[in-house]
């Protein structure tokens, strides 16, 4: 798995690429709390995820939390297929805020 | 001389009468056999050995179990120090413990492992010193340590240590054999805690109403203990809430979430009249307060006799079935995860709800207990089966109905795999009160089993692996070479790949646990219309029957993970230990 994170005009972008696993789920894990730590809108771009496993939706799901815990929005954008039908077999399509696009998310407020 | 303190336990001979010290040795023997308390039984002991072997003082050291420190429990003679404790690897008596092996210090001022402090508490001069270890076989226990010879030669001998020694090992076997014992009485205790906890989880199921209530629930466990559980309410207008859950494991953890989720519901139940109000703020309580990696899948319903209306809200749970007065099936899919994997935030979200008519027909809520348990006669049902049986006994009670269906599993003697648990509405009678004409349902014959066809299995794929997270990529791949040799299609391949690679993940954060380094075998094979994923592995083997709740659970944790696997396969099962060790786990997934 790589990663890409972008902090833009207060809000910071992270891209996950590639397969999300159990070997890779804690450096997903820490990038994406580290991100949140830092207090803005995250939106998590899953576009170039080719594979991701319940470590790798737990990772989300504890962001996602964190996120909430702080009031600060979390989004996941450009989801991939492959990591779209996990979230979906996991029931969690309905519990994450999804977008096509980061250009989608930001048009809409939360 | 001093004489021994009688014990009211024992009668024995005067020591003076022991001849020789196999007599002696006997004597102690048929006193440890008899003993019912050890302490008293040593005690006595020391006191034999000190006098046999004319030492003015015996002290009896007892190791703790970290194998740190040193206590004396007992003395004898000259000195007192009962309760003195040193560290297991300091004096005298700390060396023979850590050599395992006994000696005689002729003159102790010279030694200088000798601990002078004791004597200058006491007062008393230690000259020389006699000490084995008590120890079985590697497990040291202890020391015994004689003080001072009497007589013209102060000097303790060969001759002595070897007695001692023999003495020190019969002390052994009795230390060992009382905390044998100890444990079996606390394995007893925590049976009778298990029994109590069951009977407990019994009062939380409903009772059984009559014949003409609509709504009856069975459920079987499979231990002591269930995670299942289901419950039923008239409210106050006439309309019933129902629930159905199953927690996640096995065992006295799931046995607890499920208590406080059964209590939950029907605490909450009692005035909250939205189903998915309801799960929404079970699933809140949950998650803030379950065990990581727990969850709860359940059904909440309310069904008004007066319309035959149900409202139902799914969480993460098997699809409950409809049995329509047709005689066709209609299955209502979760639209909810299951409760404890979601933050609370969304609490104030309700879960989704679905309303159906049951127009006469019977709603039946199940767990996963019942279509992918083993049978009595073997195999398991697929809710083809339990469609199956349901049209065979249409005809009867609904009560009786589900009778039919637990009947089915186990048997006496038998361990169930998982637990059983049902519960239908029957809306017939209520539907002929409110004067829908039900006639009778559409007969049917329930489907012939399909013949077994003779289908040739197929080797698609055989990988050994060590059991790493580095070697899942690998067996990603293996997967989806298999699938495109079978022609899946872009979802099924994912859906395979995830279900196996979850699965290894559970044999490597589970099974081999803290111990890495340890081997699997995935080999997936096709047969017809089927492929079977088989996977192996070398960890400690899990017997079913004999694990306690707890090991099992470290073996099939719950978790998303375990949730994705069911989700994802038709079948899964772990087969019986194979030759040779390990456990083997059977998926099933139908390609056609």
């Amino acid at each position: 798995m790589e990663h890409q994170l972008k902090e833009e005009q207060g809000r910071i972008v992270v891209a996950l690429k590639g397969d999300v696993d159990l070997q890779s789920s804690p450096a997903a894990r820490s990038v994406l709390l580290d991100a949140v730590g830092r207090g803005f809108p995250i939106f998590v771009d899953l576009s170039d995820v080719t594979y991701i496993d319940s470590s790798g939706i737990a990772s989300l799901v504890e962001a996602l939390q964190d996120a909430r815990k702080r009031g600060s929005r979390f989004a996941l954008v450009s989801v991939s297929e492959a990591a779209h039908r996990v979230l979906q077999l996991a029931r969690l399509d309905k519990v994450f805020a999804i977008h096509a696009s980061l250009a989608d998310a930001l048009s809409r407020a939360e | 001389m001093t004489r021994p303190r009688v014990n009211e336990n024992h009668t024995w001979k005067s020591d003076d009468a022991f001849s020789d010290h196999l007599e002696l040795l006997a004597a102690m023997g048929q006193d440890f056999a008899a003993s019912r308390d050890i302490d008293k039984t040593l005690e006595h002991a020391l006191v034999r050995i000190t006098e046999y072997l004319d030492a003015e003082s015996g002290a009896l050291f007892i190791l703790d179990d970290e194998g740190k420190t040193l206590t004396c429990t007992s003395c004898h003679g000259a000195t007192q120090i009962t309760g003195f404790r040193l560290p297991s690897d300091q004096g005298i008596v700390g060396r023979a413990v850590q050599n395992n092996a006994g000696e005689i210090v002729r003159d102790a001022s010279t030694d200088p492992s000798f601990f002078p402090g004791v004597d200058r508490q006491t007062g008393y001069t230690t000259k020389s010193i006699l000490c084995a270890p008590i120890s079985i076989h590697d497990r040291r226990m202890g020391a015994i340590e004689l003080i001072n010879k009497r007589g013209s030669d102060p000097r303790f001998t060969p001759d002595d240590l070897h007695i001692l020694e023999t003495m020190a090992s019969s002390a052994g076997l009795a230390i060992l054999n009382a905390r044998m014992s100890e444990a079996l009485v606390e394995k007893e205790r925590f049976e009778r805690e298990l029994e109590l906890a069951a009977e407990i989880q019994r009062s939380l199921l409903p009772e059984r109403r009559d014949g003409g209530f609509p709504v009856h629930g069975a459920s079987i466990p499979a231990r002591l203990v269930s995670g299942d559980f289901y419950d039923f309410f008239t409210l106050p207008d006439g309309r019933i809430a129902f629930n159905l859950g199953d927690v996640s494991g096995k065992g006295m953890n799931a046995a607890l979430l499920m208590a406080k989720t059964a209590s939950l519901y029907r605490c909450l139940g009692k005035t909250l009249h939205h189903p998915g109000q309801l799960l929404a703020r079970i699933n809140a309580e949950i998650h803030e307060t379950a065990t990581r990696g727990m969850f709860v899948t359940m059904i909440g319903g309310i069904y008004e006799p007066a319309t035959g209306l149900v409202r139902l809200a799914n969480a993460g749970h098997e699809p409950p079935l409809l049995h329509r007065r047709d005689g066709r099936f209609v299955a209502f899919p979760a639209e909810a995860p299951p409760l404890g994997i979601v933050p609370s935030s969304d609490s104030f979200d309700d879960f989704p709800e679905t309303e159906l008519n049951l127009e006469g027909g019977t709603l039946y809520v199940f767990t996963d207990g019942v279509t992918e348990g083993y049978l009595k006669g073997g195999g398991t049902l697929r809710v083809e089966g339990f469609e199956a049986v349901i049209r065979e006994n249409a005809g009867i009670p609904l009560a009786r109905r589900l009778d039919n269906v637990t009947a089915l599993f186990g048997g006496a003697g038998r361990t169930l795999r998982d637990d059983v648990t049902m519960l239908g509405v029957d809306d017939a009678e209520p539907a002929k009160a409110r004067g829908a004409a039900p006639g009778s349902p559409t007969p049917r014959a329930p489907r012939a089993p399909r013949a077994k066809e003779e289908v040739e299995e197929e080797e698609l794929v055989r990988l050994e692996v060590s059991a790493r997270p580095d070697r899942l990529k690998l067996v990603r791949r293996a997967v989806s070479e298999a699938a495109a040799l079978c022609g899946c299609g872009e979802t099924l391949t994912r859906d395979l790949i995830l279900g196996v690679d979850e699965a290894c993940q559970n044999v490597i954060r589970h099974a081999y646990g803290d111990d890495p380094g340890g081997d699997m075998i995935v080999e997936i094979r096709r047969k017809g219309d089927e492929l079977i994923i088989e996977l192996r592995d070398f960890a400690p083997p899990i017997d079913v029957d004999k694990v306690r709740p707890r090991d099992l659970d470290d073996v099939r944790p719950g978790g998303l993970g375990t949730h994705l696997i069911g989700q994802v396969m038709d079948e899964v099962a772990f087969l019986p230990s194979p030759p040779g060790g390990g456990n083997l786990l059977r998926m099933v997934k139908r390609i056609s």
